[in-house]
Order: C-alpha cells, then sequence, then structure tokens
C-alpha cells in the first residue's frame, strides 16, 4: 500500500508537462543535439528564434555566478563556451523561475546562492566543469518546487509540520511522502535528460559520499548549500544549517584557510546577485 | 558594502564597484563619492543599482549587504540541530571565529 503510494506520488510528481513555463524549444534542441549532422549554430539560432528566453539565459550567464571576464552577447557564444548540458540547465533553471518564486518565497535567492557557493568551491579545489556545477547548485532544490506545483496539499502539510514540529523540509518531505527533494530531483534529471555530473549534484547534495559517479560534484553542492544557509541568503524552506559530511571536505581536499577564502568571496559577492532575477 | 537602487542613492556615499553601462564601458570608477551630477547621469543612462561602501540605507529582505554581527547572532539557532554533536560543534566554533574576526576588522577599518 505504502510503496503503491509513493508510486502514485512519483507519477504526480512527474506530469511536469503541466509545468506552463517549460519551453517547447528544449525538445527540438535537444533533438538536434542527438543529430551528428546538426551544428552549434543551428542550435543556437533555434534558442535565438525564442527571444523571451534567449534574454533569460544571456542574462544568467552574464552573471556573477559563472564569472566570465568580458560579456557574453549571443546563444551561440554562450554555447561554445559552456556547452549544450549547462546552457539545458540554464533554460531549465530560467524557466521554472516564475514558478519558483511564486510558490516558494526565497527559494530562488537560495538556489542562486547555492549555484554561486557551489561553484566557488568547485573553482578553490581544483574541480573541473565548475559551470557544471553551479547547474547543479542552481537545480538542487528544483525537487521542491516541482512538488510543491504538482502536489500543493503536500507542500502545505510539509511546511506546517517543519513549522509545528521544528524539523528541516528534507525531515518533513520524508515523513510526509516517504522520499525527499533529493529523490524527485533524480527523477526530474532523467526526465530533463540532464548529464549525469548535474544529476549526482542535484541528487545526492545531501549525501555526497553516497555519489556513485562524481562524488565531487555533489560535494560541491553540498558545502555550497551548507554555506548559503549559514548566510541565510533566500530561504530553502527551513533555518537550519544541514549536517555537513566530514567525507565531503576530505573528498575536496579542502584546507580551513581555502574555507575562508570562499567565504570571503561569498561575503561580497551576494551583494551582486542580490537582483538577479527574469520578472 | 551594500547594493542599492539609484533612487535611494544620496550624494556623498561612496561607490564600493565601478559602474558600468551594459555594453562593459566603466562610467564611475569605484572609490569616489557620489554627487548630484552623477545621479543625474546614471538616471539618465538608465542605471538601476550602485553597490556603496558601508551600509548606509536600511533595506528590507535579502538585498543588503553581509552583516556580519547578525551572522554571528545567528549561527546558535541555525546549528541548534547539532549541538549533541562534536563535529558540527567544531564546524560553529569555526565559523563563530571567523564572524568575530570580521566583525572586529569592520570596527577596526
Amino acid at each position: 500500500m505504502a510503496d503503491d503510494l509513493k508510486l502514485e506520488r512519483k507519477d504526480q510528481i512527474l506530469a511536469v508537462k503541466d509545468l506552463p513555463t517549460l519551453p517547447k524549444v528544449l525538445d527540438e534542441v535537444s533533438r538536434l543535439v542527438k543529430d551528428p549532422d546538426s551544428s552549434t549554430e543551428q542550435i543556437a539560432k533555434l534558442i535565438a528564434m525564442d527571444q523571451v528566453l534567449s534574454a533569460k539565459v544571456l542574462k544568467m550567464v552574464n552573471s556573477p555566478i559563472y564569472g566570465f571576464p568580458g560579456r557574453i552577447s549571443s546563444i551561440h557564444h554562450a554555447l561554445v563556451l559552456l556547452g549544450f548540458n549547462v546552457l539545458r540547465g540554464v533554460i531549465v533553471s530560467t524557466s521554472v523561475f516564475d514558478i519558483m518564486s511564486k510558490n516558494m518565497v526565497g527559494l530562488w535567492e537560495h538556489s542562486v546562492g547555492c549555484a554561486l557557493a557551489s561553484s566557488a568551491v568547485a573553482r578553490q579545489c581544483g574541480v573541473k566543469d565548475v559551470e557544471d556545477v553551479s547547474v547543479a547548485g542552481l537545480l538542487h532544490d528544483l525537487g521542491k518546487v516541482v512538488t510543491a506545483v504538482q502536489l500543493p496539499e503536500i507542500k502545505a502539510s510539509v511546511e506546517s509540520l517543519v513549522k509545528e514540529n521544528d524539523l528541516t523540509y528534507l525531515e518533513a518531505e520524508r515523513q510526509i511522502m516517504g522520499f525527499g527533494h533529493d529523490r524527485v530531483n533524480a527523477w526530474l534529471a532523467d526526465y530533463w535528460k540532464l548529464p549525469p555530473n548535474i544529476k549526482e549534484g542535484m541528487s545526492r547534495h545531501h549525501k555526497p559520499q553516497l555519489a556513485d559517479l562524481y562524488p565531487q560534484v555533489a560535494a560541491c553542492v553540498h558545502l555550497g548549500d551548507f554555506m548559503v544557509r549559514v548566510f541565510e541568503y533566500g530561504s530553502g524552506g527551513d533555518d537550519n544549517v544541514p549536517y555537513l559530511e566530514p567525507e565531503a571536505l576530505k573528498s575536496l581536499k579542502i584546507k580551513p584557510d581555502v574555507l575562508e577564502t570562499i567565504l570571503d568571496q561569498l561575503c561580497e559577492q551576494f551583494v551582486e546577485i542580490a537582483d538577479l532575477s527574469f520578472v | 558594502m551594500q547594493k542599492i537602487p539609484l533612487n535611494l542613492a544620496k550624494p556623498g556615499y561612496v561607490l564600493a564597484k565601478p559602474v558600468s553601462r551594459a555594453d562593459g564601458m566603466v562610467v564611475a570608477p569605484q572609490g569616489i563619492a557620489i554627487t548630484e551630477a552623477l545621479l543625474d547621469k546614471l538616471d539618465m543612462m538608465g542605471v538601476d543599482n550602485v553597490v556603496v561602501e558601508g551600509a548606509p540605507v536600511q533595506m528590507d529582505g535579502v538585498v543588503s549587504g553581509t552583516n556580519y554581527d547578525l551572522r554571528l547572532q545567528r549561527l546558535d539557532h541555525l546549528f541548534r540541530k547539532h549541538a549533541a554533536d562534536p563535529w558540527m560543534v567544531q564546524v560553529k566554533a569555526m565559523l563563530v571565529d571567523y564572524f568575530k574576526r570580521k566583525v572586529a576588522g569592520k570596527s577596526a577599518g
């Protein structure tokens, strides 16, 4: 019975076709990427046809999260610099921005802050594919918002349980649904065919040591989430710092002075991203 | 350091970051004091925000810069579930030490 219910909720959550803002262009672009005869120019052209989407994507890739020194002025340029996987993540994130800011107050800020913090960690620790880590950070709580939209009554119960019993959002999700947003993230990453490093960053950010393939990416997002909660930049749904897994610090081989360097950077940079939105 | 909407900027505030046009050209360097003339110019150019030294404007929500005093005060609350865990107690002590030094540095500077 309990398993049936879980499966039913998974199906309900994954009925993401209902999500109003995910652009159709994404399917078409995915098809082109698979086609060996297509070029980046073709793909860029397709995205650029949706002007609202392009403007959002360019705003995001030019934000301090990605830290490119010059200005990225075209989708083609962004595609060449960041690769299709990152661009797909950016498209997903800008598309859910509206529902995110409407449904969970502070979650967008928390997500952008986590993207910034995760990529700062990756950069300082020499983890490769920093942009992929940013996207994983940006999407690390996507499961919360998709659940909130698809199953609003569950969101209400989770929120009241957080308040009444002083639980973390994750603990409350697990009590009510039998699984947390980390699991939902894994389903969503599969559903949107995000690459395995971004998937593990999203699905293993609470237990990075359980990541099969990219424990370092998961560790960066784990530490990024921890830090953004220390600064209370935005809100992840509860006011707690998560348990900081010592294994995550070990796998990143991070030293205390490096940790301070990252904290210093964040003190400065949270000011810069304060108005990054897509209204 | 605080990022504020241009309409709240007043002459005398000091720019903590240069102000750039959309194409990247710097129109006002870091470190200069804002004047009435500069405010007019930035307004005409369509600049929405400037980053200034200190925290001269009281703003609600997430827009203000990092307040080290407040961080220090909040750590007990944020770590409340981990009070019995020696490792997390150690992590918290590191952060307390960090923010204390920041507060001290700020009042010294």
